[in-house]
């Protein structure tokens, strides 16, 4: 019997092995295991057996089952994948080809660097405040300790709408208006577009500041310097970048100061001036009703766009206001 | 203002080098705006004597010449200018000098002939160009041999300082060098004696001043007998050349000499040509004046001037007229030294289109105390170089019109508060002493008056500021702000300007940031209706008209890049319009909008993508996204509208609670070429106060039952929206229909030409149960009926 077992057995085998698709296989397991099968028609002869051989007999006809079983299992699983294996092979596409409609646009640079400004300042608690564009004499210049004579006016080159009303130079008149309305201490900043009556290579009649204030107890123009510092080396993620301080004048503040930073842009480490700041000036805080000996004022007026160049490499002002999309696209 | 730097060093002469100086102006609150040499870098030219000149035998152009340079032997150089003869003194290059642009002399041969050397024009050794074609002369007296940089003065530099309006004390060298003392420690030494040059006979000029306030101080005197012929010395050309001042004959060189020196502006009369007083008033309206510049002026009645009993004869402060001027045969003069106020002189210059020196330092304030000064300085100049007697002083003051010194008190606490350092008593003493102020000791710190120059000191902060200055910006110590911690507010119902910019930005809009003024002409095609602010004084015609609306801007960067082959165009802006409102106390009703514009195909380009342009509904998407990032998406309605920039049949305002808070649709077919574009294109623009609030989620329970759906198809009239069937179907009251959604739109085979078919899809769940198919059915009937009320029948 052993014999014939291994001879089913080794039948079994070469027939597998020859076996490449999934209905052969079938026949062959009817073949071996079914009721025809040789297998079973050896068990079907263990009732000639002794009581004593026919466990043994018929264990070992179970496993040689068995071994068939795993003969045929194994071989099912070979064919599967490899079915699997071919389908996903006749799937395969060029995945280098590009996906469709990945249609990013872009924000302008000046919001880019607006957002920066913004984000930094509101991080140390400051508020954003925003105002008119079109503003009044008393806004844009007289509470800002800039009366009809002053020579800074002559400066400012105003665009007019009538005697009273003008384009807003900068945005230090939102300074006033957020200090007429709220109660010290404060912490704001207001950007915005300005305007001056001026356009060559390197002006343009409209451009965008961002107004800081602080008005505190005890502030010092110390600390306006140290803030200053701060912000523009964490702005240019530079914590060598070169600063310095230069004695300037405003009306509305004292003292004053211009602010230079060293850059490369053009390849010399130049000097170029970024934003104007000081202590408010007490006739300021005394024109919105605010005492200049109880509360002092620090504040500062950053251009936008020199930040934005200097940030991001642009040579020429005035691509910013130009909006190719050449130039916006690289900003995404 | 420009200056020489060496002008400046015979004043207060710091070892510091010429960098080294400019930032320490700079440093001090003069910035530096540029500082240029005098002549170009060059070393070993010295001054030589043409001994001999003679023809080159091979060259018709050049000539052997022999030169003395001061050394043992002449030198044998071929030189090709035309001027040069022999006996002349000319600046000669040795072998071994290099001149500007690294050009090194050498030992060479020209046409054969040994040349050692070069003589040298002006612009070959960086001089600006004397307009002679060959070489520099120089005068015959110069020795021969020494360097020319030196006989020359020539390492010397222009500086131009910036000056700020609190500054005026500065428009001089006498006030620099005070700065330049006071933050360097260099001494301050001024290189002439003060000397009174005020003669004994009468001064035969009568001066009256009618506007004493606005003239508090007029000194004149009258200057006879002198050289006529006598010429502005060569270095005092230099010195006024290297400050930016042309020499123009020696009576304005001096008064422009004087007015660099020391900041005080003065003017010069031919006495013979005034008739009668001289006259300090206003200016009769209309009265005539021709200036120095020969322009005829027409004068208001604020104007001040000098009059005679002819008129006007000269624009107070401001400029002399022609004729009354110094000329050639003029012998006698009568010199005016003045000191006009501020408010006087404000304003006037501009008004006349007439910037001079003067008028700058008398606008921003000349010290009072001058005048005495400057006549004498002027006077001591004249008389050394052209002789003459000089007359008495002739003055009218009005003390109580001269600008007082303030007088401050100065505590020391605000110095340590409000600078943040603690700055050493005698630090503080040593700076205003330095800077011409006078101090005293008081109980809370010092009195400080300041000194008649300064127009700049009101305040204690003014104190402090000079202090800062001084003391240095840059040595502060650091010290942060200091302020208790509180966290600021963080109102989720406001939605984000840059969230919504950020939504258009990954559906491929492009930011663009347009001026906020247009052309008129293009806005009134836009928008003819809104009233619109005006500039006064625009850059150009096409900038005037303040935006009533951002399509203007858009239209405009769409054509420029259009112009530019680019085809699909996706921009928006975010910004202020101006709408004209007298009630305004600006003016105008300023109201932030978003508006976008879009042309070209809807998808990028790609390998299988469908290739149309956008349409109507691209953009609507787009609007619908925007609404949709503030909640308002299903809280708008779009209603028919007729705006005159866009397609009557294909545009849309947009209403939020029956107020417009938007339009949108494609730009009216007629403005496609006036507005620069090409193509079919949309735009939208809404309200951001429409935008910038949104709900704070509130979530409710999600139904466990399955869903049921049920598509159905209506034929309308073409006539009718989708919008009124939809509507019609939510008319329907029950709590299971969750929503509408419409999936086809079909027009064609087995629907007549006038009508549509719409087919929806209703989505039915109930919240507690599953639904049974009766409760669905009824439903459905009941949307049939209702459907069939405006004719809307099921297909």
């Amino acid at each position: 019997m052993q014999e014939r077992l291994q001879n089913i057995l080794s039948q079994a085998q070469e027939a597998v092995a020859e076996v490449t698709e999934l209905s052969k296989l079938d026949e062959l397991r009817v073949q071996f295991l079914g009721k025809k099968g040789g297998l079973t028609e050896m068990m079907k002869t263990l009732g000639k057996l002794s009581a004593e051989e026919r466990p043994k007999a018929g264990q070992v006809i179970n496993e040689a089952k068995q071994a068939v079983q795993s003969l045929l299992n194994a071989k099912k699983k070979e064919l599967d994948d490899a079915k699997l294996a071919q389908k996903l092979a006749e799937e395969t596409i060029d995945i280098t080809l590009p996906g469709r409609d990945a249609d990013i646009g872009s924000l302008h640079p000046v919001t880019r660097t607006l957002t920066r400004i913004e984000t930094l300042f509101a991080n140390a608690g400051f508020d954003v405040e925003t105002g008119p564009e079109i503003e009044d004499d008393w806004h844009n210049f007289e509470a800002l300790n800039i009366p009809e004579t002053h020579p800074a006016r002559a400066m400012h080159d105003t665009f007019y709408i009538n005697e009273n009303t003008v384009l807003r130079t900068h945005t230090s008149g939102v300074q006033i208006r957020t200090m007429e309305n709220k109660q010290p201490p404060l912490r704001v900043i207001a950007p915005g577009r300005v305007y001056r009556c001026d356009s060559d290579q390197t002006h343009t009649p409209m451009f965008h500041q961002v107004e800081g204030l602080i008005i505190e107890k005890n502030s010092s123009f110390a600390q306006l310097r140290t803030l200053i510092i701060e912000f523009l080396r964490k702005f240019f993620e530079d914590d060598e970048l070169k600063v310095r301080f230069r004695p300037s004048y405003f009306p509305f503040t004292e003292p004053s100061a211009e602010v230079d930073i060293a850059t490369n842009l053009f390849g010399d480490g130049r000097w170029i001036e970024v934003l104007g700041c000081g202590m408010v000036h007490p006739n300021v805080l005394k024109n919105v009703g605010i005492d200049p000996d109880e509360y002092t004022g620090l504040a500062f007026g950053l251009g936008v766009e020199r930040l934005a160049m200097l940030r991001y490499n642009v040579k020429d002002l005035r691509q910013f206001f130009e909006n190719d999309l050449r130039f916006l696209q690289q900003f995404k | 203002m420009k200056f020489s730097e060496n002008w400046l060093r015979e004043w207060s002469n710091p070892q510091w080098n010429t960098h080294e100086l400019s930032e320490g102006l700079s440093l001090a609150g003069l910035e530096v705006d540029g500082i240029e040499p005098v002549a170009g870098e060059f070393t070993n030219v010295v001054v030589g004597h043409v001994l001999s000149v003679e023809k080159h035998p091979d060259a018709d152009k050049l000539n052997i010449t022999q030169v003395d340079v001061g050394e043992e032997e002449p030198v044998q150089i071929v030189c090709g200018a035309k001027n040069v003869v022999a006996g002349m003194k000319a600046c000669c290059a040795k072998v071994g000098a290099v001149l500007p642009g690294n050009f090194k002399i050498k030992k060479a041969k020209l046409r054969g002939v040994p040349s050692h050397g070069m003589l040298c024009g002006a612009t070959e050794i960086g001089l600006p160009d004397d307009g002679v074609d060959g070489l520099l002369v120089l005068p015959n007296n110069a020795p021969v041999g020494q360097d020319v940089r030196e006989y020359l003065d020539l390492n010397d530099s222009s500086i131009d300082v910036d000056l700020t309006p609190n500054r005026a004390d500065c428009f001089s060298i006498l006030g620099l060098a005070r700065d330049v003392h006071a933050i360097s420690g260099a001494p301050f030494n001024q290189p002439f004696e003060d000397k009174e040059l005020a003669g004994t006979s009468a001064c035969s000029q009568n001066i009256v001043v009618l506007q004493e306030q606005a003239c508090p101080k007029y000194l004149g005197c009258v200057v006879s007998g002198f050289d006529t012929t006598a010429q502005t010395p060569s270095w005092m050309v230099q010195k006024l050349q290297r400050s930016g001042l042309r020499s123009l004959s020696l009576v304005v060189d001096i008064t422009n000499y004087v007015l660099m020196e020391l900041g005080q502006p003065m003017h010069a009369f031919d006495l013979d040509k005034l008739q009668g007083d001289i006259q300090v008033r206003m200016a009769n309206a209309g009265e005539k004046l021709v200036t120095l510049d020969e322009k005829e002026i027409s004068l208001s009645d604020n104007t001040l001037v000098i009059a005679d009993d002819s008129g006007a004869v000269a624009l107070a402060g401001i400029m002399g007229g022609l004729s009354t001027s110094v000329t050639d045969t003029t012998s006698k003069i009568f010199f005016e030294c003045a000191h006009f106020s501020r408010l006087a002189i404000t304003g006037q210059a501009r008004n006349y289109g007439l910037h001079t020196d003067s008028s700058m330092r008398f606008e921003r304030g000349v010290d009072p105390m001058l005048p005495e000064r400057a006549l004498n300085r002027a006077l001591q100049l004249f008389t050394e170089i052209a002789g003459g007697e000089v007359s008495a002083f002739n003055s009218v003051i009005s003390e109580d019109y001269l600008p007082k010194p303030a007088v401050i008190e100065l505590r020391r606490e605000t110095i340590a508060s409000r600078l943040g350092v603690a700055v050493e008593n005698e630090q503080v003493e040593k700076i205003f002493v330095d800077l011409g102020f006078e101090i005293q000791i008081s109980d809370l710190g010092w009195t400080v008056t300041s000194p008649s120059f300064r127009f700049d000191m009101a305040i204690e902060m003014d104190l402090i500021e000079e202090i800062g200055r001084v003391y240095g910006y840059n040595s502060l110590p650091e010290t942060p702000v200091m302020a208790p911690m509180t966290l600021n507010e963080l109102l989720e119902s406001e939605q984000s300007l840059n969230a919504l910019k950020t939504g258009l930005v990954q559906r491929g809009y492009n930011e663009v940031v347009t001026y906020s003024f247009v052309a008129e002409d293009k806005q009134k095609l836009i928008a003819p209706d809104l009233p619109y602010v005006v500039l006064k004084n625009p850059i150009s015609d096409d900038m005037k008209a303040m935006r009533t609306t951002l399509f203007t801007g858009l239209l405009q960067s769409m054509a420029y890049n259009q112009n530019r082959q680019q085809s699909r165009v996706r921009l928006f802006e975010t910004g202020l319009v101006f709408y004209k409102n007298d009630a305004d106390s600006t003016g105008a009703t300023q109201v932030p909008m978003f508006g976008g514009a879009i042309v070209g195909s809807a998808n990028i380009a790609g390998w299988d993508v469908e290739n149309r342009n956008v349409d109507f509904y691209d953009m609507k998407g787009d609007v619908e996204t925007l609404l949709g990032m503030s909640h308002k998406a299903d809280k708008v309605s779009y209603e028919t509208c007729t705006n005159p920039a866009l397609h009557p049949g294909q545009s849309a305002s947009i209403t939020l609670d029956g107020k417009e808070i938007g339009v949108m649709g494609q730009l009216h077919p007629q403005l496609v070429k006036t507005m620069g574009v090409s193509g079919t294109v949309f735009m939208f623009q809404i309200r951001q106060d429409a935008l910038l609030n949104m709900d704070v989620p509130k979530a409710s329970a999600i139904s466990k039952f399955p869903e049921v759906q049920r598509d159905l198809a209506f034929v309308m009239d073409e006539s009718q929206s989708v919008q009124s069937l939809i509507d019609c179907v939510n008319s329907v009251k029950s709590d299971i229909l969750q929503s509408i959604d419409i999936f086809d739109i079909y027009r064609g085979q087995g629907i007549e030409d006038s009508q549509k078919s719409i087919a929806i899809t209703l989505r039915i769940q109930h919240q507690d149960r599953t639904l049974q198919d009766e409760e669905v059915e009824n439903l459905v009937s009941e949307v049939l009926t209702a459907a069939k009320a405006i004719n809307a029948e099921l297909r």
